[in-house]
């Protein structure tokens, strides 16, 4: 019998088969709890250079910079980058129209167990439908398969596109204190 | 201290045709067009703060070409944090040259934060990287841009520039920036 592997495991070697098999290349992130098991992995992935961005708006200039290159790109980050990065977001996606992929957690939600991660799941949504960035709420890993589709979406509407990932999608059912 | 024009005209002068610039937005960018230099060059406009990690992310992309950012100290001290992912990250084909004047030149010559008492390379050097220079006169401006884009691992130099004013161009232009950033790609896509 094999060991147990930690929560995320399996979900976050999923998700980069996604990537990889989307053509994704290049990879800026900024860590949540939710997110280290995917991080992780990517750092571990010879297909994709993994860059760690000091803020999330950092990995959307090098996420359009790379697609200025030819080449996709994904920015990995918590929702509260996404605000952070609005401006940056409309600018990349409206001004220069450059495409890329952002793989968010979805903090704040029925999910969570925190009261300071409550007002991101409350504003961003409505933050990215008034920036007119396109985004998909995946909530469990079973729709895996969304993130090609994105891939896709964002190279054909020259913007980037976001898939908001619930604590499930990402972590799996596993009990989680984070 | 140096003209504007000088500095970018340094600039030109040592580049390598295959290079190719990207320039923050701004006064600094405005130079560089009047260079009207044959190098590859994308304009990289708003959103301010955001150029260097534009110019890492192409860097990264193209390992076979060298970028060269041509930055403004405004726009870089929007988001100083990005001189620590670029070092992170360290991309060998990466350089990087900021034109200090202390003001925003195009929001109407404002000063900046403790403008005149800040060390842009002692903060890169803090930063992480691993060669970071200064030039305080043309002499100087010329020998340090000589050791940047003849060095082989990424760089960062501080050019301080005169204080002049840089008016907006009296018509906003012909092109869009999404259809400047097509021409730019189907040039760079032709390259390779």
């Amino acid at each position: 019998m094999s060991e147990p592997r930690a929560p995320g495991t399996a979900n976050a070697e999923r998700i980069v088969t996604a990537l990889v098999s989307a053509g994704v290349e290049i990879a800026a992130s900024l860590p949540d709890s939710w997110l280290s098991p995917l991080i992780a992995r990517i750092e571990t992935e010879p297909a994709i250079r993994h860059v760690r961005v000091a803020r999330e708006d950092d990995g959307v200039g090098i996420c359009a910079g790379a697609s200025l290159g030819g080449k996709r790109a994904v920015l990995v980050c918590q929702n509260a980058g996404l605000l952070l990065s609005a401006n940056a977001l409309a600018g990349y996606a409206h001004h220069h129209q450059l495409p890329f992929l952002v793989l968010a957690a979805y903090r704040g939600s029925y999910e969570d167990r925190f009261y300071y991660q409550m007002y991101k799941g409350l504003v961003t949504e409505p933050v990215l439908a008034a920036l007119a960035i396109p985004f998909h709420v995946v909530d469990r890993i079973a729709d895996v398969a969304i993130i090609e589709d994105a891939v896709r979406e964002a190279s054909l509407a020259r913007r980037p596109v976001v898939v908001l990932l619930r604590r499930e999608a990402l972590l799996g059912d596993a009990k989680v204190t984070s | 201290m140096t003209r504007r024009s000088v500095a970018a005209r340094l600039v030109r002068e040592r580049l390598d045709p295959a290079d190719i610039v990207v320039c923050g937005l701004g006064s600094m960018a405005r130079a560089w067009r009047e260079q009207n230099a044959p190098h590859l060059t994308y304009y990289a406009s708003d959103p301010m703060g955001t150029a260097p990690a534009l110019a890492l992310g192409l860097a990264l992309a193209r390992p076979e070409r060298r970028v060269v950012l041509l930055e403004g100290d405004g726009d870089l001290t929007m988001n100083l944090g990005a001189l620590v992912t670029i070092a992170g990250a360290a991309p060998a084909n990466l350089r990087v040259a900021v034109f200090i004047n202390d003001r925003y030149e195009t929001g109407g010559g404002q000063p900046l934060p403790n403008a005149g008492r800040i060390s842009y390379p002692q903060i890169a050097a803090g930063a992480g990287w691993p060669w970071a220079a200064e030039a305080h006169d043309e002499s100087q401006a010329g020998r340090l841009l000589t050791e940047l884009l003849g060095s082989s691992q990424l760089g960062f130099v501080a050019v301080h520039v005169e204080a002049e004013a840089s008016p907006y161009p009296s018509d906003p232009g012909a092109t869009s920036q999404a259809e400047d950033r097509a021409m730019f790609q189907r040039r760079l896509f032709a390259e390779h």
